[in-house]
């Protein structure tokens, strides 16, 4: 393997320790689990990825087939990681939330449907990358597509959960980018292009994760919930009105924000 | 490069475009300076102008200007109206933005929100900058279309007065919320 390579590796797997430290140094790793669980995955899967390639060689079959699998996984991780980020930003906007839910499943079908048309007939000669494409591809539609419905709906995503996703955003249509100028120089020539492929994918990712460092720098937002009193010290009525005060104060405070909000934008001079 | 290569290139472009488009923050376009005077007018609404409006560009007020005054004056008159005419017809597309955006934040505060509905209200958005576009290309092309300026007119009374009947009902069940909650053991609801 070139030295770039494993210069790059080592970028990006102390890069990835930075951003578990900061999680967990920040306490963000509670309100994150799933995105926490992706960073360590891929930190594990470098270490994976390091024996592998060490036993049974970089190019070898076997060697190639582990690394792929070792990805579905991480990918799984990520999937899962987004959708933890949707909906802890959604969480104040239970409606929202089920249109983009919806929003999420019509437009990954539409764009799996696409890919399956796209790549017909060739999943002999490269197989993992076409997969691997779909599945950015997917992906990328369908986090922007909630994007997008936050943008509609004015909803005020917190800075370091824009950067999170804008990063998983961002490195899967770097990867569609790579995947396709690569496949448009020829199929046969895939092997060739191994280490161009690899540095670049790295490079991308390590421009993701510089991101994730600044966007975790400083603790996630901490949301507007007020803590119920101990259930035994209160009657059932009171109750009630513990845990729908706060919220109807909650959803009262958001709406004058947001008529205000709306109301500034509204009244500057045309 | 084939097409499904090409398209599938197109995508990953567009799907960047998009990214940086939707992370770009929109308060950095908005200018921060609120003029208050011109905040209290935005209460009052432009479609009550559409009689005036309808009286300028009448056929028979045309007329009546064509048989007294002399052709330049006619001219003159009947192209200063017309401006008047685009210039409402821009305030009342002001006045929907304003009325669909307020109906976009009300909708994001539902428990519940109805794709069918949702779908209806971009339909209605979409559908109004159609017209609009159609009335002020005639209005362009020198004709009258009273008719269609009408019925957008219509469009936006309505949408302000289900807009209305929402914040109302939106209010009276604050207002019952803050009721019941003053009713348990004296304590008050703590509305900001």
């Amino acid at each position: 393997m070139p030295l770039y390579i494993l210069v790059l590796w080592a970028c990006s797997a102390l890069l990835q320790l930075i951003t578990l430290i900061l999680l967990f140094a920040n306490g963000s790793f509670r309100k994150l689990p799933f995105f926490t669980m992706y960073v360590a995955l891929n930190l594990c899967q470098v270490a994976f990825l390091v024996f592998v390639y060490s036993t049974w060689g970089s190019e070898s079959e076997k060697g190639r087939a582990l690394a792929w699998y070792s990805e579905c996984v991480t990918l799984l991780a990520q999937a899962l990681a987004t959708t933890e980020i949707l909906k802890v930003t959604l969480r104040p906007y239970q409606g929202i939330w089920g249109l983009a839910w919806r929003a999420l499943a019509f437009t990954s079908a539409l764009v799996v449907l696409i890919v399956a048309l796209a790549t017909y007939g060739d999943w002999g000669v490269a197989g993992w990358f076409e997969l691997n494409r779909g599945y950015h591809l997917t992906f990328a539609a369908a986090v922007i597509a909630c994007l997008l419905l936050f943008r509609y709906y004015s909803v005020q995503v917190p800075d370091a959960y824009k950067r999170i996703l804008g990063g998983f955003c961002l490195y899967s249509c770097t990867e569609i980018l790579i995947h396709t100028v690569l496949q448009s120089l020829g199929k046969k020539w895939f092997d060739a292009y191994q280490p161009i492929w690899q540095s670049s994918t790295m490079l991308s990712f390590i421009v993701v994760l510089s991101i994730w460092v600044a966007a975790l720098w400083k603790p996630l937002p901490i949301e507007a919930q007020q803590a119920a009193p101990p259930s035994d010290s209160i009657d059932p009525s009171d109750s009630v009105y513990q845990r729908l005060s706060p919220e109807i104060n909650e959803r009262l405070r958001e709406l004058n924000e947001k008529l205000l909000r709306l109301w500034k934008l509204e009244a500057r001079p045309q | 490069m084939n097409l499904p290569l090409l398209l599938l290139f197109g995508f990953a472009v567009l799907l960047m475009l998009l990214l940086a488009w939707v992370l770009r923050d929109p308060r950095e376009f908005a200018q921060p300076d609120v003029d208050l005077g011109y905040a209290e007018d935005l209460d009052r609404r432009h479609v009550t102008y559409f009689p005036q409006v309808r009286q300028a560009m009448a056929a028979e007020d045309s007329a009546f200007l064509a048989s007294r005054a002399s052709q330049a004056l006619t001219h003159r008159v009947r192209r200063e109206r017309r401006k008047i005419a685009l210039a409402y017809l821009a305030c009342l597309r002001g006045d929907f933005l304003k009325l669909w955006r307020l109906a976009r934040v009300i909708a994001s505060m539902a428990p519940q929100l109805g794709a069918a509905q949702e779908l209806e209200r971009l339909q209605l958005g979409l559908a109004f900058s159609w017209r609009y576009e159609m009335i002020r290309m005639k209005f362009f092309l020198g004709f009258a279309p009273l008719p269609e300026l009408g019925s957008l007119s219509k469009v936006v009374s309505r949408l302000s007065i289900r807009l209305e009947t929402a914040m109302k009902d939106l209010g009276e069940r604050a207002a019952l919320a803050a009721k019941l909650a003053s009713s348990m053991d004296g304590r008050g609801l703590d509305t900001p």
